[in-house]
């Protein structure tokens, strides 16, 4: 795997290299300069040697340093205020809405959501199921022991009735719950 | 003579915590002793439940009870705290309740907790008749003391992970939720004009 300094040296190079291509097409010898000698900074691309050396020289014009290379990254340019900051986490829409779709449980009278089950209600007929599954358990004995008919439950003091003739029995100790009709 | 110095500096302290024993300030150390920031804590929200007002004059109108309660060093951000704490400014206590039963945040069961417990207080300690006549008069989150780990970087880097807690304060007062007039953009505008025309410019010409 490439380091990223390495990465974006061969970039530069590449783009360089580009760059000469298009001025050879465009007409120029290959180099910017001027017909005259002139005083000013270098403009002719240096050859691949003198690359590598400044490269090993570190000097600070070549040497693709990590935090140097970095030109084209998106970074916040100042620091943010605490009165933007605060516009921004305390604007109406980032506040908590007060929901006015809660409404008393007709059974129960505990609150609960419009589109919601009841969740007293739910915990109740919960726990009744799981004493029911205990008990269908404890008669099967073991797992895949299931048998192929339909199951029904019975309280103290019921007889199966008619339709109850090829049903598995399941019997509860207690008195029938008012809310399992 | 070092035990003599000794003994007559301890009996100094000694006078200056006698001293203040008798008053509700107790819990501080005494004004002669520098103790480190890190150890005192801040009580004042609790100490506005001690605060005692002479019987009111016939003539009077009727002084609300208040109730301050708070709830310290919370695993939960202050940030996120102050959202809830925003939601339930100004409900009545039975509203504010029933909408953090509905509410998913971990806050809310926290924040819950503490109204339901400065609902009891109210009706035992602070002469509050009904337990539903009341509303959150004021209600934040302040900044708890923070734990400090280290979170591992790459290249060797690493930097200081804050395990952030977090304290909640609430005060119920008696009565009714008082009726709050919606502000409109114009009303706003208007009071900001206003700000600025009553502005006095001192040292001019």
């Amino acid at each position: 795997m490439m380091s990223l300094a390495g990465l974006l040296h061969s970039l530069r190079r590449s783009l360089l290299h580009l760059e000469g291509k298009l001025l050879q097409s465009a007409g120029f010898d290959g180099h910017l300069t001027p017909a005259l000698a002139l005083n000013g900074p270098r403009l002719q691309v240096q050859p691949q040697q003198d690359e590598h050396l400044d490269e090993d020289q570190q000097s600070p014009e070549q040497a693709p340093s990590i935090l140097d290379n970095i030109m084209w990254m998106a970074a916040p340019k100042k620091r943010r205020s605490i009165e933007i900051n605060r516009t921004r986490r305390r604007a109406v829409e980032k506040l908590i809405k007060v929901k006015d779709n809660v409404v008393p449980c007709l059974e129960c009278g505990h609150l609960k959501q419009k589109h919601v089950l009841c969740g007293f209600c739910y915990e109740k007929v919960r726990r009744e199921t799981s004493l029911i599954r205990i008990q269908i358990n404890a008669q099967e004995g073991g797992p895949l022991k299931a048998p192929a008919t339909e199951t029904v439950v019975l309280y103290e003091g019921e007889m199966p009735g008619d339709q109850d003739q090829d049903k598995r029995i399941v019997e509860r100790a207690r008195k029938r719950p008012t809310w399992f009709t | 003579m070092a035990t003599a110095c000794t003994g007559r500096g301890l009996s100094f302290l000694r006078s200056l915590t006698c001293h203040v024993r008798g008053t509700a300030l107790s819990g501080r150390p005494p004004a002669g002793l520098h103790t480190s920031a890190a150890l005192e804590v801040n009580k004042n929200w609790e100490r506005r439940n001690l605060q005692l007002y002479p019987p009111q004059l016939p003539g009077e109108p009727r002084r609300a009870a208040e109730v301050h309660h708070c709830r310290r060093q919370i695993k939960y951000s202050k940030d996120k705290m102050w959202y809830l704490a925003k939601m339930i400014r100004g409900l009545s206590i039975d509203q504010a309740i029933t909408q953090l039963e509905f509410n998913d945040k971990k806050g809310a069961k926290i924040v819950k907790e503490v109204l339901l417990e400065a609902q009891d207080m109210a009706v035992k300690n602070h002469n509050v008749e009904y337990k539903s006549n009341l509303y959150i008069a004021e209600s934040h989150s302040g900044k708890g003391k923070y734990l400090k780990r280290i979170r591992y970087h790459g290249r060797g880097m690493f930097g200081i992970m804050d395990k952030v807690y977090c304290h909640y304060f609430v005060k119920l007062v008696e009565g009714p939720p008082p009726a709050v007039e919606p502000r409109t953009g114009l009303d706003q505008a208007q009071e900001y004009l206003l700000g600025l025309r009553s502005r006095t410019v001192r040292h001019s010409l």
